[in-house]
């Protein structure tokens, strides 16, 4: 199966998952390669989110969930590894960004000073953390000058990208992203989508979104979901110009969903 | 027509809003005036410094030092006791336990703040009382300890309802955004969780002093009532409230020990004051970060 140039940073084999038996996503088996930004499009509850949450383990707090088959980061089965660990390899951001009620500062350091990356939490340390976060999450001239102030009070977009900032300051290798320009407007969108661009270079991307646009413009590869089956995978190019499925062409040129 | 009913309804709201303001600055300017008139009489100093509280005696000495710290010591004892037992049980029951459990916990304390004082320090006093004098060989059972366990009993209810209320409206995607930073449960209960929640099980606690400081019935029959100044948590005390509740049937209205009956009520509407004061100062510190 891995015959392409390519690493695959991700593999899921075969997977289904189910809610209370209901079925929401069925024999999904998909690639995911190294430092490529892969978009999944499809209408509403075509198990886009469910397919995002499984890949590192959000779906195991929900007593209701099941599923079959396997998911592989590394040639290593994520439903043996630790669940932490698992977490801190593969971050996620969901559609509201929700920093965590504390300052900025202290929004960014959380997890590198719980995880133990810094040891007795020297403050120079802590500071470049934090500049680099921000900095790689293009945050950081925005607010440089309140990093003390709570991170509740910024702006939409601001928020969003102090959320991706977080996940890049523990140095993840994948990154989730559900919907993250939901809830932004035009200008926050073109920034959170210029800096998921800059962050392929060094970590591997899985972009949900409902906007069929954003994908084609900032995707490598693109799949299409419906009804909780895996249509079409394939270039983003390739697969917005001449798809192979009728029902990915419906989709894309909004006949439906 | 809907316009007059709003109009109604306002007037109304207001007018309760005003007479709960008119009750308490009628009970307090109560107070004063009793308070200030007695303290004419026999320096405040005295009284609030005062080791002996004799008030029968001639000439009567109404030092109430011993009786403050009666109250202080069953008061913080209550809470030391309460409060870690209150949150923990707040934490488990909205995040740990499972269903069934969580269902028949919240019921059972619930009818735990439904128990009146008076019966609750009937139980202290024929099970506890004995229990702690064996157990720690004193040679009585009611001491300021045996009150703070059992005003811990009393305040717990409070702390762990309204904490627990806190707990669960702390919204799902902080927890959610902390479990996908690798945060393990533990740790997002402790960092996250409890700090969000902290505004709300500081009013928990807050509101459960209140309590503790202003019950009467059950530090009465509990604590022993000597009014002198005790050596350890494990000697009798007595309270300010329990004071003003034993002694005022046998005072004469407007005679000096009455009086100083109203100015024990004064100190102790300062101190429960001070302490909503200073509550208010974490909360809004807490709020403007
Ligand atoms: N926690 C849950 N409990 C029960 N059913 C769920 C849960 N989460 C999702 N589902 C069901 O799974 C199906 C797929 O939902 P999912 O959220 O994955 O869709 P989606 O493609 O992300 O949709 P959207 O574009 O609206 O976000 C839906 O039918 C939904 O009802
Ligand atoms: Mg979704």
């Amino acid at each position: 199966m891995k015959t392409n140039l390519y690493q695959n940073k991700m593999l899921i084999d075969d997977l289904s998952c189910f809610f209370s038996n209901k079925c929401v996503l069925e024999n999904v088996s998909l690639s995911i390669i190294k430092n490529e930004i892969l978009t999944i499009i499809g209408p509403s509850n075509s198990g886009k989110t469910s397919f995002l949450r499984t890949l590192n383990r959000m779906n195991d707090f929900n007593s209701d969930f099941s599923r079959k088959g396997n998911v592989f980061l590394d040639e290593e089965n994520i439903f043996h590894m630790n669940m932490e660990k698992l977490r801190m390899r593969v971050g996620m951001l969901f559609a509201m960004p929700i920093p965590l009620p504390m300052t900025v500062y202290e929004n960014v350091i959380y997890a590198p000073k719980r995880l133990g990356v810094i040891k007795h939490g020297k403050k120079s340390e802590m500071d470049a953390i934090v500049e680099q976060a921000l900095r790689d999450a293009s945050l950081w001239d925005e607010v440089k000058d309140r990093l003390d102030s709570s991170a509740m009070k910024m702006s939409g977009g601001q928020q969003q990208r102090l959320c991706i900032a977080r996940i890049l300051a523990i140095n993840p290798e994948v990154i989730l992203f559900d919907e993250p320009c939901s809830g932004l407007d035009p200008i926050s969108t073109a920034k959170v989508e210029e800096t998921m661009i800059a962050l392929k270079k060094r970590y591997t991307i899985v972009l949900v979104t409902n906007n069929v646009k954003q994908a084609s413009r900032v995707g490598d590869r693109t799949a299409f979901f419906l009804m909780g089956r895996l249509i079409e995978i394939g270039g983003t190019a390739k697969l917005f110009v001449s798809p192979k499925e009728q029902k990915t062409n419906d989709y894309i040129t909004g006949r439906f969903g | 027509m809907r316009k007059i009913k709003d109009d109604i309804i306002e007037k109304i709201i207001f007018f309760c809003g005003i007479l709960s303001i008119v009750f308490v600055v009628l009970i307090f300017g109560f107070l004063i005036k009793e308070g200030i008139s007695f303290f004419k009489e026999f320096g405040i100093v005295d009284f609030i410094i005062g080791k002996f509280w004799y008030p029968s005696a001639n000439p009567p000495e109404f030092g109430i030092l011993s009786l403050i710290v009666g109250s202080v010591l069953v008061t913080v004892g209550a809470c030391i006791i309460a409060v870690p037992v209150g949150i923990m049980a707040a934490v488990y029951i909205s995040e740990l336990a499972p269903k069934q459990i969580k269902d028949i916990l919240k019921s059972l304390v619930e009818l735990m703040a439904a128990v009146p004082s008076v019966v609750i320090g009937f139980v202290g006093m024929v099970s506890l009382a004995p229990l702690v004098r064996v157990f720690f060989n004193i040679p009585t059972g009611l001491t300021a300890f045996t009150g703070s366990i059992m005003l811990a009993f009393m305040a717990m209810p409070t702390i762990v309802t309204i904490s627990e209320d806190a707990i669960r409206s702390v919204p799902w995607q902080y927890k959610e955004g902390a479990f996908a930073l690798g945060a393990t449960k533990w740790q997002t209960i402790r960092r996250i969780v409890l700090k969000a929640a902290m505004p709300g099980i500081i009013a928990a606690i807050m509101l459960g002093i209140g309590r503790v400081i202003g019950e009467t019935m059950a530090v009465m029959m509990i604590t022993g009532n000597a009014a002198h100044i005790p050596h350890s948590i494990f000697e009798p005390v007595r309270t300010m409230t329990a004071t003003i509740a034993a002694e005022m049937g046998e005072t004469v209205t407007g005679g000096l020990h009455y009086r100083a009956l109203f100015a024990i009520a004064l100190v102790l509407f300062f101190i429960t004051f001070l302490v909503n004061f200073i509550a208010d100062l974490f909360l809004g510190r807490s709020k403007n970060k």
